[in-house]
């Protein structure tokens, strides 16, 4: 039990040290955004009229008052889940923005992660358990060569052969002639516009699970235990599973969730080749337009999620190893 | 007929990379019901092969290239894994090495007990929990424990556990595969008394493997002797111990001492056990046996019997008018002991050393441990008033359990840890100091005047420089050698701990090695920077017993001949009698009793020196008188 609190405590310090940093870091920014702005509006060298800037300024909404009230206030309107107002998408606010993004990447990319962490493991244990034989030797080669390829490279091949080439499926955006909502039509649009870019993943984010869990296995397949349960007599299936793999499992868990936690940031090429609506094309274009308030939102949103992941990596952890429940109590 | 009948056994490791080895060649045994038999050899001997190869676990690159295991009439060394199932725990169970890592870290003790259970039984549910209650009382392990994870457990508990385990289903046939080294003398004597107890009441027989000889020849009925790869003698052990026939088996017997004698005389094995890659004609033994004669290298011995016993050497058959002898070779009479290099220790050189000029005053040093736990502090008294003296050209012991404070001192000593209260000071060459006031340069040169020998040596030198250059690195930092000099002083150690001609070793590495020679190689090391003070923790605990004589000789040599100091820390009194001149019990951080060896170790004064010296195995004691 005290393990829990204290990793909890942690994730509480850590959650308030990020917010805090992501209200400071940009007050230690030399220059002035409205500035910025309205230079560029008004053109390279155009004199800067004060009065504009002063009006962008308050269009943005920027900070006065002294670095402390601005600080209760960045904290009370994050309370009330304001980040601002977007620059691109003016008049929508930061939150808007981030909100219709989420579930097209949430649902995109976290499928993707469960099934290929699910894929993964089970073929890397089978290949280690198997270990040398044929099934073994042709997972290892492939993966590592599939390994080596770029993910928006492979995601180029399938717009070509299954968009372009066979027609199957759209190549671009998120859907196209229904109505957003939740009706047949709608669900089938953006499940087909969903299939290549979740193809492209699971092509490349089950390797690193192949590879980690059949390495970890055949390290425990060598320990005491596992020649203990051979000499035991119990059935292959058991030794595997609950000898084994129950052993293997855990360095991967841990890397699960903290996969979980980069869904959010981690697609940005692939979501940026299939224009998919999702926060890591967001981001993309957040950081080639310098929409200050947006990217500084999905910054925070991205350090809360990988947080958050880390908390439930550690509690995970907890509940199947019971040896760091100990050592860190 | 017998429970177990080995035929003809050859088991062969064909690695990828390198030359096939035959780690076992034609071995024969058999077992019978309910009997306890012993398996004695070194480390590389092949012992864990054959029980590895009777359970079936052999895993590759090795196999099983020959003979037949037959168990209870059924020939299991070609039965499929599937096949042998109904032979695993139910017939054939096992208890493996210091088992620190034979139970399942993640699940609680119970179910590695109920899934074999129910595995091989009908039994469920209730049934099962009272049977793992029954086999924890069978152990002497309040069955509150069941619930409890491995890591949660002492590795004593650990091992019981594991015993438990191995009788789970009541097995008829059981393999102890090392079960307590690395454990405590005295949690490793009631672990074997628990042994020896259940095996009588329950009747399971044993083959029980190890090196250490005392345990074996404690518990064994019959006593196997195993030199590369083949079985050179195999006696009962009354027997055995009466009359030796194997040169091998004196060897190893020689390396045991009476630690109550006057004078403890042990003999060392010199040389290494060959490369079984390239297995030399003749007998094994040969190169190192000092009976040898002129037939030895030629034809290998086949396994004679004599009396009740059997032995594969020549010149034993001869002396016993079993085979002729066909050269005409000079064979003595038959001897007991080993007539190789000895090492001996005399109560006269101790009561000398014990008039030595003291080096190092301990005087009432505590050391007590605060660890923070949140806001609370946790106190640990490691150590508690420890007063005592080392001298000059004398070694004292420390000896105790682990966690009794030994490695605690010696780590004060070092001036690694400050002690609490009292002062641990230092009588050097340039004046008495207090260890724990040393400061920059001072403290320096203290570290070069005391170097530490630790317990293991393959984990002590790096496995990735020469010899030449572990040596050279002291002698670089605190003489500033360089050039010629250097590399004659590097010669020069390596001489200094046998390892001559030092040339041919400077650019060898460790793995090139043998145990005992690492350990000579540590030493040197340490002697690099000419210490006045050296602290050994448990220096030959982990050496195979024929070359722990060679190490001991070693450190005997370096007390005479430069008068350094020892501390030789450790949790065996045996060893510490054929080294120490004087001893220092500790218990739980107290100094429970000290003085000359002969004397604490003949008329023990503490409860607790009492219970250490009674748990060292004595196999003689029946043969003594």
């Amino acid at each position: 039990m005290r393990y829990f609190v204290r990793k909890i405590g942690f994730f509480v310090l850590t959650l308030w040290a990020v917010v805090t940093l992501n209200f400071l870091i940009p007050r230690l920014q030399p220059g002035d955004p409205a500035e910025l702005m309205v230079q560029n509006l008004a053109g390279k060298n155009a004199q800067l009229n004060r009065a504009q800037v002063e009006a962008m300024r308050d269009l943005l909404g920027a900070p006065s008052g002294s670095l402390l009230s601005q600080y209760w206030n960045y904290l009370v309107q994050l309370i009330h889940g304001n980040l601002g107002v977007s620059y691109t998408y003016f008049p929508y606010t930061v939150a808007e923005v981030i909100g219709k993004a989420f579930w097209w990447t949430v649902i995109l990319v976290g499928t993707v992660q469960v099934l290929s962490f699910a894929i993964g493991i089970l073929l890397g244990a089978f290949a280690a358990w198997r270990r040398n034989s044929r099934f073994d030797t042709s997972v290892t080669v492939i993966s590592t060569f599939v390994g080596t390829l770029q993910p928006f490279w492979i995601a180029l091949l399938l717009i070509y052969g299954l968009g372009y080439g066979l027609g199957w499926f759209p190549t671009a955006g998120g859907y196209q002639a229904s109505t957003p909502g939740f009706n047949g039509a709608f669900v089938y649009d953006a499940m087909s516009h969903a299939f290549l870019p979740a193809l492209t993943l699971m092509i490349v984010t089950p390797i690193g699970w192949i590879l980690g869990m059949r390495n970890t296995m055949i390290m425990n397949l060598g320990e005491d235990y596992i020649r203990l349960a051979r000499a035991k007599g119990l059935p292959d299936r058991m030794i595997a599973l609950r000898y084994a793999a129950r052993n293997a499992l855990l360095p991967s868990v841990a890397g699960f969730a903290l996969a979980l936690g980069g869904i959010l940031g981690g697609t940005i090429l692939v979501e940026t080749v299939f224009d998919y609506p999702g926060l890591g094309r967001l981001m993309g274009e957040a950081v080639g337009i310098k929409d200050y308030p947006l990217l500084q939102g999905l910054m925070l949103l991205t350090a809360v999620a990988t947080l958050l992941a880390n908390l439930i990596a550690d509690l995970l952890y907890g509940i199947l190893d019971p040896r760091a429940r100990r050592a860190a109590a | 007929m017998a429970l177990l009948d080995v035929r003809d056994l050859s088991i062969r490791y064909e690695p990828k990379q390198r030359a096939a080895v035959d780690a076992v060649s034609h071995l024969s045994f058999s077992i019978d019901d309910g009997e306890f038999v012993g398996l004695i050899g070194e480390s590389g001997s092949g012992k864990t092969t054959v029980g590895m190869a009777v359970l079936r676990l052999l895993e590759r690159p090795g196999r099983i290239s020959g003979g037949s295991i037959t168990f209870d009439g059924t020939d299991i060394a070609h039965l499929s894994q599937d096949e042998l199932r109904k032979y695993r725990w139910r017939e054939i169970s096992t208890v493996f090495q210091s088992s620190m890592n034979s139970l399942n870290p993640v699940t609680r003790v119970e179910a590695q007990f109920a899934d074999v259970i129910q595995c091989h039984t009908a039994l469920r549910g209730r049934e099962v929990t009272e049977r793992i209650r029954t086999l924890f009382d069978m152990v002497l392990i309040d069955p509150k424990f069941m619930t409890a994870f491995p890591h949660e457990l002492s590795g004593g508990m650990r091992q019981r556990i594991n015993l438990a385990l191995a009788l789970a289903i009541g097995p008829r046939f059981v393999v102890l595969d090392e079960p307590t080294t690395g454990l405590d003398v005295v949690v490793q004597h009631s672990i074997l008394e628990n042994v020896r107890r259940l095996q009588a009441e329950l009747g399971f027989a044993v083959l029980f493997i190890s090196h250490d000889l005392g345990t074996v020849l404690d518990l064994s009925d019959r006593t196997m002797v195993m030199y590369a790869g083949k079985i050179v003698e195999e006696q009962a052990t009354r027997q055995l111990l009466r009359e030796p026939l194997h040169p091998y088996t004196k060897g190893l017997l020689g390396s045991y001492g009476d630690p109550r004698a006057e004078t403890v005389r042990i003999t060392y094995v010199p040389g290494r056990p060959p490369d079984l890659a390239h297995r030399p004609g003749g007998c094994a033994f040969a190169a190192r046996c000092p009976e040898r004669i002129d037939g030895c290298t030629e034809l290998e011995p086949a396994e004679t019997e004599i009396g009740d016993g059997l032995v594969a050497c020549h010149v034993a058959a001869i002396q016993r008018g079993a085979a002729d002898n066909t050269t005409g070779a000079e064979v003595g009479p038959a001897i007991r002991t080993f007539a190789g290099p000895q090492f001996v220790k005399s109560a006269a050189e101790s009561a000398e050393a014990v008039r030595g000029r003291p080096l190092v005053t301990v005087d009432n040093v505590s050391k007590t441990y605060v660890r923070r736990q949140g806001l609370r502090a946790v106190r640990t008294e490691a150590v508690t008033g420890a007063s005592f003296v080392l001298r000059r050209g004398g070694v004292t012991a420390l000896v105790g359990q682990s966690g009794s404070g030994k490695s605690t001192i010696a780590r004060m000593i070092t001036g690694v840890d400050a002690p609490t209260s009292g002062q641990i000071t230092f009588h050097g060459s340039d004046g008495d100091q207090v260890v724990a006031r040393m400061r920059g340069r001072r403290l320096r040169s203290y570290r070069g005047s005391v170097q530490m020998v630790f317990q293991d040596p393959y984990s002590a030198l790096n496995p990735t420089k020469t010899l030449g250059a572990t040596l050279a690195r002291p002698l670089i930092n605190f003489q500033h050698l360089h050039g010629t000099q250097l590399r004659d002083r590097v010669i020069d150690l390596l001489e200094t701990v046998a390892l001559s001609p030092g040339g041919r070793f400077v650019n060898r590495y460790p793995h090139e090695l043998s145990g005992g020679q690492r350990q000579r190689v540590v030493i040197a090391r340490a002697l690099a920077v000419e210490p006045e003070l050296i602290v050994a923790d448990e220096p030959i605990s982990s050496l195979d017993v024929s070359i722990r004589a060679e190490v001991l000789e070693l450190f005997d040599k370096l007390v005479h001949e430069r008068s350094v100091g020892i501390l030789y820390i450790t949790h065996d009194l045996l060893s510490a009698r054929m080294l120490c001149d004087e001893v220092v019990v500790l218990n739980e951080g107290k100094v429970v009793e000290q003085g000359p060896s002969l004397d604490v170790i003949r008329s023990p004064q503490d409860d607790y020196t009492r219970l250490l010296l009674d748990a060292i195995p004595n196999p003689f004691a029946a043969t003594r008188d």
